[in-house]
């Protein structure tokens, strides 16, 4: 069992603990995780940063983690098709051009997340809509 | 100011913030404050952790905020307890704002409030008297339709007493989510560029303009919480949104009025989902893009306190997920716009070369001191950033001084009345988080509360309604209804109930109002006219509850006899 340590920053509240993960890299599995000495949280933990990992593992209690790009071929309300990134990406271009070109750039709207994804993927999407779409209908949760 | 130095002040006030729900981490800090002598003011309508520990309980009626902060204002300065010097040296507007808060005697807030004028004349008191004092807001001041108002309000209070620019001091939103501070910092937000940058100023889009190599629209954008109207009700053609790309939120479960967002979601042509689990949303969603989760993708987060932290892959994505930024590249690529980055620091380059404030932290500096606040100006080791933002009294405003902004209360929208005669609120549960996807897919934290979570209300109300702990209720507004627990609490006073909003089943947003802040456009969560009704075939409502919760999970695609549940 190779193991291997990770430090990285809780993807809960905003108080952004810092949490050391024991990883066994053959398994792909978290083995353990312990608070790490971060500015804010100087070496504690809340319950959530203790077990909050647990859905990387995709237990299924509640939902299911999203394995492969999907797409309703039949329209609103018909089965969500299974399909290739190259598939899923061509499809969304393709629809994102034709409504911007019938109706403008402003009647797409765009979010950002203030979740998992970070900071790079925000600027990324602020970016795609102001500067390839051409508005500045873009926003997140912050206001919900 | 930091989190960190919240247990070093000599008075913190705690309004409309519950700590020990919301963060745990920051209620550590609270306590620990507590026991170094702290002197405590929690405004809150129910009695919090906080309020449990408290010197003084302000336990106001939901939706008199303003008010009572007004009051408080009042008091410090007839009792003369304001900080004249400081007044003088860095604030302009102070007349105006005493024409204001003159009406404001703890006499007419205690009308509003219901809470005695005694109790606010000591609490301004406390408050005024104990330097540095500090004061930490929540969503139970955020989510009104006069919320602006109350932060304007509470940094008055810091004003008048001087309680701005060092340690221990400052008013401070603690940030529900982990990056909520940084998607607003990467101008994920309709009237900024990244860095606050105004999208109505012409010199910041010449430069956006420049380095995207592009002309940019001068209007400010769409408001998501204007997203249903815009698309149900927009007369204008090129105006009506059309299309949705929804990355990384849950609308069809987290925003108010929910039977309209699904309907918005349902007219859209076109609506993308890119997420990480299957969710509500993804019901109405016409695309879904599975992405790479925390966990398993790289990157840097902002705290709530402006700090920069970088997020490792601790883990390898298993099955055809891609990380965010990349789907987003692929995109833009396809659509004739190219972005090609290798990987999430040259991302991170360019936008900080973009961003004044943030051009200093670069992706080795904040490796190197685990944690950079900004602004930070220079890419040189020595600047490592800056924890007080308006340090010495010197504020971002063009002459540095900060300005006293006061306004009128006013009540909520919908008030209670003969139909709907209680209050509703929304609140955190301590084990769950937002929609729950990630928490409620943890073993060990979805054993701590579930389906179909509780509705916090008075044992006076329960013995009106002849109903007792655990016993499945209808709770109703003018919108819609559902189905959840009764929990008989003293916690919350007669008249007003409280539910978390991560329930499919007990799901309380199917009630709430989408009321917005004129100014942050943010619902009016925290208060709508409800009514709670007794179900008498207990039987029949325990099997429905679970039927409805099956039926959502057939929906969704899974398996029957999958998970823990079964």
């Amino acid at each position: 069992m190779a193991l291997k340590q990770v430090q990285t920053t809780c993807p809960y509240c905003g108080a952004g603990c810092q949490i050391m993960f024991t990883v066994d890299a053959d398994a792909n599995k978290i083995v353990e995780a312990v608070p790490a000495d971060g500015r804010t949280n100087e070496g504690t933990l809340c319950l959530k940063g203790h077990y909050g990992w647990d859905y990387l593992n995709d237990p299924q209690i509640l939902t299911k983690r999203l394995r492969k790009p999907m797409i309703r071929k039949g329209g609103k309300k018909s089965p969500l098709v299974e399909v290739s990134w190259d598939e899923a990406i061509s499809y969304v271009a393709e629809k994102l051009t034709e409504i911007k070109g019938k109706y403008g750039p402003d009647s797409i709207m765009g979010t950002g997340s203030a979740r998992g994804a970070g900071n790079e993927a925000n600027y990324l999407m602020q970016k795609f809509m102001r500067a390839c779409i051409g508005t500045n209908n873009v926003d997140h949760c912050a206001r919900i | 100011m930091g989190i960190p130095e919240i247990e070093d002040a000599k008075c913190l006030l705690c309004f409309g913030y519950n700590g020990a729900d919301s963060h745990p981490i920051v209620a550590r800090r609270i306590v620990r404050g507590r026991q170094k002598g702290m002197k405590i003011i929690c405004a809150d309508p129910r009695v919090t952790e906080t309020a449990r520990i408290s010197d003084i309980h302000l336990q106001l009626k939901g939706g008199s905020n303003l008010a009572l902060v007004n009051a408080m204002a009042n008091v410090i300065w007839k009792e003369g307890l304001a900080d004249e010097k400081f007044i003088q040296e860095h604030t302009k507007g102070f007349d105006e704002f005493l024409k204001v808060i003159e009406n404001y005697t703890p006499e007419y807030a205690a009308e509003i409030s219901q809470v005695p004028a005694e109790t606010i004349r000591q609490a301004a008191r406390m408050y005024a008297t104990n330097k540095p004092a500090m004061i930490l807001y929540g969503m139970g001041v955020c989510q009104f339709s006069q919320a602006v108002d109350v932060v304007k309000g509470l940094a008055n209070l810091a004003l008048m007493t001087g309680n701005f620019g060092g340690p221990s001091m400052g008013i401070g939103p603690v940030r529900g989510q982990n990056n909520v501070q940084g998607a607003c910092d990467m101008g994920a937000l309709p009237n900024s560029y990244p860095g606050y940058q105004s999208v109505t100023d012409p010199a910041s889009r010449e430069k956006f303009e420049k380095a995207w190599g592009v002309p940019l629209p001068d209007k400010v954008g769409c408001p998501i919480t204007h997203v249903p109207y815009r698309i149900l009700q927009e007369k204008e053609e090129r105006k009506r949104i059309h299309a949705y790309y929804i990355f990384g939120e849950d609308p069809a479960q987290s925003d108010p009025d929910l039977a309209e967002v699904r309907e918005a979601l349902d007219k859209c042509d076109f609506v993308i989902m890119q997420d990480i689990y299957m969710n509500k949303t993804g019901l109405h969603a016409d695309v879904i893009l599975p992405a790479t989760a925390w966990g398993e993708n790289e990157g840097v987060y902002t705290c709530a306190d402006r700090g920069f932290q970088r997020v490792r892959k601790v883990v390898e994505p298993e099955g055809d997920l891609k990380p965010d930024w990349q789907i987003i590249a692929e995109i833009s690529t396809a659509m004739g716009y190219p972005m090609n980055y290798k990987n999430t620091e040259e991302i991170w380059n360019e936008l900080i070369d973009l961003c004044p404030s943030f051009t200093g932290a670069t992706y080795e500096k904040i490796e190197k001191y685990g944690s950079v606040q900004w602004p930070c100006r220079d890419k040189s080791m020595e600047d490592k950033g800056t924890p007080y933002l308006h340090k010495d009294g010197i504020f971002a405003t063009k002459d540095h001084k900060a300005l006293f902004y006061g306004t009128d209360w006013h009540p909520p929208l919908e008030m209670e009345n003969e139909e709907y005669p209680m209050s509703l609120s929304t609140v955190r549960e301590v084990g769950h988080y937002s929609v729950r996807t990630m928490t409620g897919n943890c073993r060990t934290l979805r054993n701590l509360e579930d389906e179909p979570g509780w509705v916090q209300i008075s044992p006076q109300d329960c013995q009106k309604l002849k109903i007792q702990k655990g016993e499945l209720v209808k709770v109703l507004s003018k919108r819609g209804y559902c189905i959840s627990r009764c929990l008989p609490t003293e916690r919350v006073k007669p008249g007003a109930v409280y539910m978390t909003y991560q329930w499919w089943i007990g799901s309380c947003n199917e009630l709430t109002i989408a009321h917005l802040d004129p100014i942050s456009n943010t619902p009016e969560y925290k208060y709508c006219a409800c009514r709670v009704e007794k179900i008498q075939d207990q039987e029949w409502a325990e099997r429905h509850v679970k039927e409805m919760y099956n039926d959502i999970r057939t929906q969704m695609g899974i398996q029957p006899g999958k998970g823990a549940r079964s």
